[in-house]
C-alpha cells in the first residue's frame, strides 16, 4: 500500500527525467560531429596549421656579388654585420614592444610605425628590420631580453663594404630595400620584400648578376619562439662577382681632377667603347645611404642644390658647343658639301638670314679650310656650312651619331638630349624652324643638348673612322655570358677621318684651343667647347655675385694618339669658364696618367722579359 | 551485516570503473604535458588527490544518504560561513580570491559547496508533496543556490558561480515548473543576459565576441581557442601518440594540464580518442539518469538530478571550449583536469549518486 502511492507520487519525477534522454543524446552528438569536423574533415589544414606553428623558416641573407675594376682588383665587397628584426607573429602587444625597443634600442616610435606601415602587406612570419647594422651594446641587450621580447631578435646580413670611399660611386650605385610598388610589378624578379637591390648604377643594371641565392634554416620553435633546434638548413650563396672595364687608377685620377668643382670627365677606349673612367662632382657616399630607414641623410643629399646623387655623364644634357663643330665636320664630309677644296673667309663676324653672327675671333681667321676650322674653332666656317646643309642633313647625320637617343650604356636613367630638327620643332614646340636657327646649332648652340657620354661616344667614332661603339662598364659578370655590344659603322671614308684628326692634333699641338691638353711626345687631339648661357652684352650687366651662376660650361673632347686612337677623353665643367683654359688641363691629365700607366707596365713587362732570358 | 551484502550486489562496479578510467586518462595527458618540465610534480600531486577523493568517496557512500540530508541545514549554514572567510582571508590565484590555504595545500571551498547545495536544494523540494512548484518554493529554492552564488561572485571566479545554476534549472525542472513559471523564468534570463553583459569585465566580453567571430583576433582573446582547435584538428584520426602532441608540448596551447586538458587528449589520441573520451562522458550521464529514474526516493532522484546537472554542465562548457563553440570559461573538465578541489567535490557527489543507487531497493 505504502509502496503503491509512493509509486503514483515519483510518477511525474519519472515522466520528466525520460524528457531528458533524447536532448542529452543530442548534445553529446553535436559534440561529437563537431569532432568530426575538426578532426577528420579539417585535419590535413589544422595539421598544416600545426606544422607552421612549430617550424620557423628563417631566411638566411645572401651577400651580392663583388664588384672588380678591369684589373680584377675589389671596389666593393661585403662584410658581416647584424640587424635587429621583428618578427611581427611573436609579437604580444604592439605597445610594450614599441615602448621597449625606443628605451632599450633607441628605435624612435615613429621609425618603427614606419618600417611596419612599409611592410604591412608581408606576412607576419617575415622578419621586418628594424635597426640596421648594430653594435655590441645593442646586440647584447637583444639577447638580454630573449624571454620577454622573443619578438625582437637578430639577424646577421651581410653588408656592402666600399672599398675607396665615395670612389666610382655613380657608376657603382647605392642600395636599397625593395619597394612594396616594385615588388607588385616584379621589377626585380626573384627578390622578397624586405631584401635589398641597387638602386642606382651598375648595382641596380645588374642586380640580378649580384644577388646571390639566400640560404634559410628550418628550426624547432616553442610557442615563445625559443629555437628548441634545427631541422634543416640551405646555405646562402654569394651571388656572381661584376668585373668592370673601370680602371682604379684612371678613376682616382679623373676623381681627385674633379675635386672641388662640378662637372664629369669620362675616359673610354674608342674602339671598344670600354669605360676606364666615368667621375661626376660633387659626389656622394654610398656608404651613408642606411638602405633601409634613416631619411634624414638621404634628405640631406637629395636637398643638395649641386645635386651630388646625378651621374653628370649620363643623367644630364648640355649644349655641346664648339665640341658640335666636329658633328659639322661630319655631316659636311659624308653628304659632300665639304672637300679639300672647300675655304671660307673669316672676317669676324657675318649676316646671315638679316641677323649679324661672330666669330668668337673678332679679327677674324681670314681664309680658312676645315682644319683650320677645328683647330681655331672658327665660327664662321661653321656657320657656313650650316647654311648649306640645312637643319634636317644636320640631325640626319648628328642622330647617325647618337645624338638625340640614348647610347645604351649600361646606366640607369640615362637622358636622351635634344637633337633638334624642323620635325623635332612641329612635334615639341608647336612652331616652324626658323633658319636663323640652323646657324646657331651649327656651333652647338640653340636647342641641341646632348649628354657628356653621348659627345665622347660621337666624338670617338668619329676619330675611329666611324666606328660606332655602345659605351659600357661590363667587362665580365660571372653569372652571365660574355656580353655582346652592338657597333655601327659609319659611312666616313678614312681619309676624311683623317682630316678631322688632322684638325684636332693641330688644336692641341699646332697653337690651337686646345694647346693646354698638349703633352710632349704624345700625339694628343682635341677639341675644346665653351658654352654661352647669355650673351656677352648681358654678362657685363650681371653682378659679380652672380655671374657664376651664368659662367660658361666648358668642355673638352680629344682622344689619342692620332694615328691610333686607344683612349678618348670628355671633361665637361659645368659653369666651369673656357674650354680651352678650365678642361683642357684636366684632359691632359688623364691622357698623362693614362700613358704613365701604360710605360710603366710595358716596362715591367720588359723587365721581366729580360730576367727570364737572363736565366 | 546482510544489509551490506545485499547494498554490495546492488552496487554498479561498471559505474566506479568508467569513473577510475576518466581520473586514468586525465593522469596520463597531465604526465604528458607537465613531464620534464617545471610542473612535472602535477602527476604525483593528482595520484594524491585522487587516493583523497577516492576516500570521501567511500565515506559518502557508506554512510545512508538520509543522514546528510537530515543535517544539511546545518552543513549548508558551515559552508556559507566558510565561503564568507575565503572572502575575508581568501588566497588569491589568478585574481581569483576562492581559495583557502591549508597547510600547504590551496583548496577551493565553492566546489564542495556545490554539494551542500544540491543535498539542501533536493531536501527543501523534496518535502513538499505536490506534482508541481509553487511560487514561493521556487522562490526559496532560488535564493538557497543564489546566496551562496553570490559569494563566489565576489570572490571574483565567475566560472564557478556560472555552475551553481544548473543545480536550480535542474532541480527545479524535476520539482514540476508551472507553465506561467517557466515563462516567469524564461523572461527573467533574457531581462538578465543584458545585465549580465553589463556585469561582464571587459576580457570576458571579448572572449564571447571570440566565439562568435574566431579570426578577429588570432593574437590576442582568439589565440586560446585557435590553438585549442589547431591541437585538436591537427590530431586526425588516430593521433599523434601519448607525449607526441606539438601544440601541447610546445607550449601552444594554454592551461594544458587543466582547462584545454581535453584538446591535449584529442592531440594526442585523435579522433578515436577523443570520440572514446566523450563517449565515457554520455555512459556516465545516461547512468546517472538511470539512477535517479530507479531512486526509492524523491529526495534521492533530486539528488541525484542535482549531481547530474552539474556533471552535464561541467563536461559540456569544457568540451565546447575546447572545441571553440563556447567561450573560454575557467571551467574544469570533471575527473580530468588538473586539481584537487575539482576530483573531491565530483568524486563526493557521485560517492552521494552510488550510495543513493544501490540503496534503491532498501526500504
Amino acid at each position: 500500500m505504502v509502496k503503491l502511492q509512493l509509486e503514483s507520487n515519483r510518477q511525474p519525477i519519472q515522466r520528466r527525467l525520460n524528457w531528458l534522454y533524447p536532448p542529452m543524446i543530442v548534445i553529446f552528438a553535436l559534440l561529437g560531429a563537431r569532432l568530426w569536423w575538426l578532426q577528420i574533415l579539417q585535419g590535413a589544414e589544422y595539421s598544416r596549421l600545426a606544422e607552421r606553428n612549430r617550424m620557423r623558416s628563417i631566411p638566411v641573407a645572401a651577400a651580392r656579388g663583388p664588384i672588380l675594376d678591369r684589373d680584377r682588383r675589389p671596389l666593393v665587397d661585403n662584410r658581416p654585420s647584424l640587424n635587429i628584426v621583428l618578427y611581427r607573429e611573436l609579437m604580444k602587444d604592439l605597445d610594450a614592444t614599441t615602448a621597449y625597443v625606443a628605451r632599450s634600442l633607441a628605435v624612435l616610435p615613429d621609425q618603427l610605425a614606419a618600417q611596419l606601415r612599409r611592410n604591412r602587406r608581408a606576412g607576419s612570419y617575415q622578419p621586418i628590420v628594424i635597426k640596421e647594422d648594430v653594435g655590441i651594446e645593442d646586440v647584447s641587450v637583444v639577447e638580454a631580453h630573449q624571454m620577454e621580447h622573443p619578438e625582437i631578435q637578430l639577424s646577421p646580413e651581410p653588408r656592402r663594404r666600399y672599398r675607396y670611399g665615395n670612389l666610382a660611386a655613380h657608376v657603382l650605385g647605392y642600395l636599397g630595400e625593395i619597394s612594396e610598388d616594385e615588388l607588385a610589378r616584379s621589377a626585380f624578379p626573384g627578390v622578397q620584400g624586405g631584401e635589398l637591390v641597387g638602386r642606382s648604377g651598375v648595382e641596380r643594371t645588374y642586380n640580378q648578376y649580384l644577388v646571390g641565392r639566400n640560404g634559410s634554416r628550418e628550426v624547432l620553435v616553442d610557442s615563445l619562439g625559443r629555437e628548441l633546434g634545427m631541422v634543416a638548413e640551405t646555405d646562402a650563396a654569394i651571388g656572381g662577382d661584376l668585373q668592370l672595364t673601370i680602371d682604379y687608377d684612371l678613376q682616382v685620377q679623373a676623381e681627385s681632377l674633379l675635386a672641388g668643382k662640378v662637372g664629369t670627365a669620362i675616359a673610354m677606349d674608342p674602339r671598344t667603347g670600354e669605360i676606364l673612367a666615368m667621375a661626376s662632382s660633387p659626389s656622394f657616399s654610398p656608404k651613408s645611404f642606411s638602405p633601409r630607414i634613416s631619411a634624414r641623410e638621404y634628405n640631406e643629399i637629395t636637398g643638395n642644390p649641386d645635386r651630388p646623387l646625378q651621374n653628370r655623364a649620363v643623367q644630364n644634357a648640355y649644349p655641346p658647343g664648339s665640341i658640335f663643330k666636329l658633328v659639322m665636320a661630319y655631316a659636311g664630309l659624308v653628304e659632300g658639301y665639304v672637300d679639300e677644296d672647300t675655304h671660307v673667309i673669316c672676317r669676324g663676324s657675318e649676316l646671315y638670314y638679316d641677323r649679324v653672327f661672330h666669330c668668337w675671333y673678332a679679327s677674324g681667321h681670314g681664309d680658312i679650310n676645315l682644319e683650320g676650322a677645328i683647330t681655331y674653332s672658327c665660327n664662321i666656317f661653321f656657320y657656313t656650312l650650316g647654311q648649306r646643309l640645312g637643319i634636317d642633313r644636320i640631325a640626319a647625320r648628328a642622330h647617325e651619331l647618337g645624338f638625340g637617343t640614348v647610347t645604351n650604356i649600361d646606366l640607369p636613367s640615362e637622358r636622351t638630349g635634344v637633337m633638334p630638327s624642323q620635325e623635332w620643332k612641329r612635334r615639341a614646340k608647336k612652331q616652324n624652324w626658323y633658319a636663323g636657327e640652323t646657324i646657331s646649332v651649327s656651333i652647338g648652340q640653340g636647342s641641341v643638348q646632348a649628354t657628356p657620354m653621348q659627345v665622347l661616344r660621337a666624338v670617338s667614332a668619329i676619330v675611329t673612322d666611324g666606328k660606332l661603339v655602345t659605351p659600357h662598364l661590363l667587362l665580365q659578370a660571372e653569372n652571365a655570358p660574355k656580353p655582346e655590344w652592338p657597333a655601327t659603322q659609319l659611312p666616313i671614308r678614312k681619309e676624311d677621318a683623317s682630316r678631322i684628326r688632322a684638325g684636332m692634333w693641330a688644336s692641341v699641338n699646332n697653337s690651337g684651343t686646345g694647346i693646354e691638353a698638349a703633352i710632349p711626345g704624345l700625339d694628343i687631339c682635341g677639341k675644346t667647347g665653351t658654352v654661352q648661357l647669355i650673351g656677352s652684352e648681358r654678362m657685363k650687366e650681371i653682378a659679380a655675385d652672380d655671374a657664376a651662376e651664368f659662367a660658361n660650361h666648358a668642355w673638352f673632347a680629344g682622344f689619342a694618339s692620332r694615328d691610333n686612337p686607344e683612349i678618348a677623353v670628355v671633361v665637361f665643367l659645368e659653369h666651369g669658364g673656357g674650354g680651352g683654359a678650365a678642361a683642357a688641363p684636366l684632359a691632359k691629365e688623364l691622357f698623362r696618367a693614362y700613358f704613365e700607366k701604360k710605360t710603366q707596365a710595358a716596362k715591367k713587362a720588359q723587365a721581366a722579359d729580360r730576367s727570364g732570358g737572363v736565366r | 551485516m546482510r544489509l551490506n551484502q545485499r547494498l554490495a550486489l546492488s552496487f554498479d562496479w561498471l559505474w566506479l570503473l568508467a569513473l577510475l578510467l576518466l581520473s586514468a586518462t586525465g593522469i596520463a595527458a597531465i604526465w604528458s604535458t607537465t613531464q620534464g618540465t617545471s610542473l612535472s610534480y602535477y602527476v604525483g600531486r593528482q595520484l594524491i588527490y585522487l587516493a583523497v577523493a577516492f576516500l570521501a568517496f567511500l565515506v559518502l557512500l557508506y554512510f545512508d544518504y538520509h543522514l546528510y540530508t537530515d543535517y544539511i541545514a546545518f552543513a549548508y549554514l558551515i559552508g556559507m560561513a566558510v565561503l564568507t572567510l575565503v572572502l575575508v582571508a581568501g588566497h588569491t590565484v589568478h585574481a581569483n580570491k576562492s581559495w583557502l590555504k591549508m597547510g600547504t595545500v590551496n583548496f577551493q571551498p565553492s566546489e564542495l559547496m556545490k554539494i551542500l547545495v544540491i543535498l539542501g536544494l533536493a531536501k527543501y523540494y523534496a518535502d513538499s508533496d505536490r506534482d508541481h512548484l509553487e511560487t514561493s518554493e521556487l522562490v526559496v529554492g532560488g535564493l538557497i543556490v543564489l546566496a551562496p552564488m553570490l559569494l563566489v561572485i565576489l570572490q571574483g571566479d565567475l566560472g564557478t558561480a556560472v555552475t551553481f545554476l544548473p543545480i536550480y534549472a535542474g532541480l527545479s525542472f524535476l520539482g514540476g515548473l508551472k507553465r506561467k513559471h517557466m515563462v516567469v523564468l524564461l523572461v527573467a534570463c533574457a531581462l538578465a543576459a543584458p545585465a549580465a553583459w553589463m556585469m561582464l569585465k571587459e576580457h570576458q566580453r571579448d572572449r564571447i565576441e571570440s566565439v562568435l567571430n574566431p579570426s578577429s583576433d588570432p593574437r590576442g582573446v582568439g589565440y586560446q581557442p585557435q590553438q585549442s582547435k589547431i591541437a585538436i584538428g591537427s590530431g586526425q584520426f588516430l593521433g599523434k601518440g601519448w607525449k607526441q602532441g606539438t601544440q601541447g608540448q610546445l607550449g601552444f596551447l594554454p592551461a594544458r594540464h587543466t582547462d584545454f586538458i581535453f584538446a591535449v587528449l584529442s592531440e594526442e589520441h585523435g579522433f578515436l580518442g577523443s570520440s572514446l573520451l566523450l563517449g565515457l562522458f554520455l555512459y556516465i550521464s545516461l547512468r546517472l539518469l538511470r539512477a535517479a529514474r530507479e531512486a526509492k526516493d524523491k529526495i534521492g532522484s533530486m539528488i541525484v538530478m542535482g549531481v547530474l546537472s552539474v556533471f552535464v554542465f561541467h563536461a559540456l562548457v569544457n568540451v565546447g571550449m575546447n572545441l571553440g563553440m563556447l567561450p573560454i570559461a575557467g571551467i574544469p573538465l570533471p575527473f580530468v583536469s588538473a586539481g584537487g578541489s575539482s576530483l573531491l567535490s565530483h568524486f563526493a557527489a557521485m560517492g552521494l549518486c552510488m550510495n543513493i543507487n544501490m540503496r534503491r531497493f532498501v526500504n
